[in-house]
């Protein structure tokens, strides 16, 4: 039967959703290892350095003991900072081994089910909403939420708490007019080279507010520091944003009061300019993790709405082909549409409903002088459980009574 | 290449080298340079000195190698891992659809849905948090105390302008469905304010709801109502050191037996022998530890199950399906999307967006469990058939869209398609599937 068919579950493509699941981890452990590196390569090239020197200097005599004895000491400093980093990043190592090998193992879990319809599966399945719910929560900077549901659902491994809660702490300082955090963000260890290779223009965009803010306090700092700044993280990039360093040099020849009035520079004082940066640092962030843009629980939503979605389930009579209404829904009614139900109703009026090219009926629909048609089997169930008479029928929706002589046979083709 | 077999992938990269050896390698470094420092500061001497240092420059810079060639070993591993874990995503075909995101701009009705989510799988601590979170407005925590009382992220701003692409024939009139979310908020207020006290300990309020709505929860077979008041028996039996509630007449043994005769007898037809196990318990109070009702009086859990079925009883009384919408969307979602990204693929270079349209531009196959609706095609017109366009049944029995009856009939009468017969339109009738 067709039906089999479409309840058999396709690993690979089942696992679309979840390919995120398995590329975080080892995004983060490649972006933990470029960290390690830029740190041993820093102050690694420090310490040589600084012992060729020390040595020729001492073979030369130019060098007391007291500052060898000063020089070895900070190479030693140095060289524990590095141990210390070295070892926080190996601790991070092993957590994201642990990530990936629970995720591994969880996905492939699904390789053992071969029905949707597998008691295992729905298991599997709610863990994957319980995924899903979390991102959604992370992403919208429900952090304790998302916490919480994550330690009660026992998933911890599964989620990326960490990762989201660090990113939602930087994008509210942003939110809450701060770039200083942002810039730490970008500038930290080797994530610099990494979003020029991107072309990102979060950094330059980040200088520009530092100097749109610097020219807005002007009469309380120093008149030079605005210029000084531009001069040294706006003007080197004149070619790259010709534009913004154009307005920023016009804004710096505008009086406060005047700054209303011509829209452009309106522009560059408005708050809206800090959710406007709090969204290119989070779709910064996600593009360096190969974090998709959305809530996966976006995409899974609109796909499963859509799929779900039938036209009776918007529909104007509401006692059409639509649910059962509430009060008789008895078991033998079918169960509720989770599009019909209250939750999902709203949601699903923008998606497109699906596309049926085989009728879906009851088997052996009887039509009922009112116009409704069941099948011949729950009829025949429902009658019983009414006590009614041999030879009656009772419409499981409006409750009238007919003979059974009053059915009709009806044909889907 | 499966997933199946990155299991293997990923065991040889959990063995592979780790940073924890370029830990040890930068331990060693140390070393050198404090021992050639001990060395210096020993000697006191600038020949030592600088014999030490020259000496000391081939060993670090050795080591500094290893600890590069350290993290080499581990770049190499991770790059296997990497190609690994892309050749077995290959037979995935296809990339998410997010350049078109139709939930975008409705997070506060995805907010509510995942609020009756948490609060119908039970999730209420989960469910608490989050109201607070989503709610803006509570900043402090007296006004995340008043949410928590009120759940208020079901307040559900309706979208003030309806998108363009909408079922052309399904518009419920907006006050109606305004109406019943105000309804439903309600209610899952209440629901919570019940939840807030059963989990202090506090049965009454629920024991009030159940009698209240005892009709309908008998005729659903549900034992709620019984169930609630034999444990507030068992917790009034308690006494004052358990319960905590002052020690009057109205507690420990006196108030169990006292709150018995007020309640139980209602319950005499349906749970007699229950009711007799409970008076049994009294002769054991003094040590029910060992009694054999030790079982029923064991309230660890108790309140725990009372809540949730107290829950599901809740939700089903509001017409609320069974499973929940979000679990079944999800899925749905997930075996759906194939198709959809297999169309999206095939369409992004015409730039045509899936949602533009009242119906998918493909099929996506779900199991018969997620099929709610009965589903009509017309056999003529291979199309769906609509509020607009209802099915007709022909007094033959064979049913059509009513579009197609008319496309079909010549002036008032048509011949029907599949069997001799033929009749007049305004013989064929609707029907309601």
């Amino acid at each position: 039967m067709g039906d089999h068919e479409s309840s058999k579950l396709d690993h690979e493509n089942h696992l679309l959703l979840d390919q995120p699941l398995l590329q975080l981890p080892v995004e983060l452990l490649r972006k933990n290892l470029r960290s390690a590196r830029f740190e041993v390569e820093k102050d690694g090239s420090f310490v040589k350095e600084t012992l060729k020197k020390t040595a020729t200097d001492s073979v030369n005599g130019r060098i007391s003991q007291q500052d060898v004895l000063k020089t070895l000491d900070s190479m030693i400093t140095r060289m524990r900072g590095v141990k210390r980093k070295l070892t926080a990043f190996s601790e991070e190592e092993n957590r994201l081994h642990r990530h990936e090998e629970a995720r591994v193992k969880h996905l492939t879990e699904l390789y053992g089910m071969y029905s949707v319809d597998d008691v295992k599966y729905e298991g599997w399945s709610r863990t994957r909403l319980d995924r899903l719910l979390t991102d959604y929560l992370l992403r919208q900077g429900y952090v304790n939420s998302a916490r919480a549901l994550a330690q009660e659902r026992g998933i911890e491994l599964l989620v990326d708490v960490d990762t989201f809660d660090q990113m939602n702490r930087i994008r509210q300082c942003l939110l809450n007019g701060s770039v200083q955090e942002a810039l730490a963000w970008c500038t930290a260890g080797d994530t610099k080279k990494e979003l020029r290779k991107m072309d990102s223009n979060l950094e330059f965009m980040l200088r520009y507010q530092q100097y749109i803010e610097l020219v807005r306090s002007r009469s309380q700092t120093r008149p030079d520091e605005a210029l000084a700044h531009a001069r040294k993280h706006l003007f080197p990039y004149k070619d790259i944003y010709p534009k913004e360093v154009l307005h920023a040099c016009g804004l710096l020849g505008m009086p406060p009061e005047c700054v209303d009035r011509v829209e452009a520079y309106k522009e560059l004082y408005a708050p809206a300019r800090w959710q406007m940066l709090a969204d290119l640092f989070t779709a910064t962030h996600h593009s360096l993790l190969s974090l998709p843009p959305i809530p996966l629980l976006h995409i899974a939503l609109s796909s499963g709405l859509s799929a779900l979605k039938t036209p009776a389930c918007h529909s104007i009579h509401p006692n059409s082909a639509a649910a059962p209404s509430h009060h008789t829904s008895l078991s033998l009614a079918t169960s509720v549409c989770p599009i019909c139900s209250t939750e999902l109703n709203e949601l699903a009026r923008n998606v497109p409903h699906a596309l049926h090219s085989k009728s879906h009926v009851e088997p052996d629909l009887l039509l009922l002088p009112n116009g409704r048609a069941y099948g011949k089997a729950r009829l025949e169930e429902y009658a019983k459980k009414a006590g009614l008479a041999e030879g009656q029928v009772k419409d499981l929706r409006t409750g009238d009574v007919y003979e059974v002589d009053q059915l009709k046979k009806v044909y889907i083709s | 290449m499966s997933l199946l077999e990155l299991q293997k992938e990923l065991e040889k990269f959990n063995r592979a080298s780790k940073l924890t050896l370029a830990v040890q390698d930068a331990d060693d470094l140390i070393n050198f340079l404090v021992s050639a420092r001990e060395e210096v500061a020993a000697a006191n001497d600038p020949h030592t000195t600088s014999l030490t240092l020259t000496k000391l420059q081939n060993p670090i810079s050795a080591q500094l190698d290893a600890i590069n060639s350290d993290l080499g070993r581990v770049h190499k591993s991770q790059n296997a891992f990497h190609k690994a874990l892309s050749r077995s995503l290959k037979e995935t075909k296809g990339t998410l659809p997010t350049d078109h995101d139709p939930m975008e701009s409705q997070t506060a009705l995805i907010n509510r849905a995942i609020a009756m989510h948490l609060l119908r799988e039970g999730q209420f601590e989960v469910a608490s948090t989050f109201i607070g979170e989503a709610q803006p407005q509570s900043e402090t925590s007296e006004s995340a105390a008043q949410a928590r009382r009120q759940p208020p992220s079901i307040t559900i701003s309706r979208p003030d302008t309806p998108p363009d692409a909408m079922i052309t024939d399904a518009d419920i009139p907006s006050d109606l469905t305004a109406f019943q979310s105000q309804a439903l908020q309600e209610k899952f207020a209440d629901m919570y304010s019940i939840l807030t006290s059963l989990r202090q300990r506090d049965l009454y309020p629920a024991i009030g709801w159940a009698r209240q709505n005892s009709t309908e929860l008998e005729a659903r077979g549900s034992n709620l109502e019984f169930e609630l008041c034999k444990l507030q028996f068992i917790w009034l039996f308690k006494g004052p050191l358990v319960n905590g509630l002052p020690p009057t007449v109205d507690n420990g043994i006196s108030g169990a037996l006292k709150y018995a005769r007020d309640n139980f007898g209602r319950f005499q037809h349906r749970h007699l022998r229950e009711i007799e196990r409970l008076s049994c318990a009294m002769v054991y109070a003094p040590n029910l530890t060992e009694s054999p009702y030790k079982a029923i009086f064991d309230t660890s859990l108790a309140f725990d199950e009372v809540s949730s079925s107290f829950t599901r009883e809740f939700c089903s009384l509001l017409g609320l399906s069974a499973e929940s919408p979000l679990y079944v969307a999800a899925t749905a979602g997930a075996l759906a999307l194939p198709n959809l990204v297999k169309w999206t693929g095939i369409n992004r270079a015409k730039n045509t967006e899936w949602t533009t349209q009242n119906e998918l531009a493909f099929e996506t196959p779900l199991p018969r469990s997620m099929l709610y609706h009965s589903i009509f095609v017309c056999p003529v017109s291979r199309g769906q058939t609509t509020d607009a366009n209802p099915p007709i049944i022909l007094p033959c029995g064979h049913v059509l869209a009513r579009e197609s009856l008319q496309k079909l009939a010549k002036g008032i009468r048509y011949k029907c398609p599949y069997c001799p017969s033929e009749g007049v339109v305004k013989d064929a009738k609707e029907i309601i599937l």
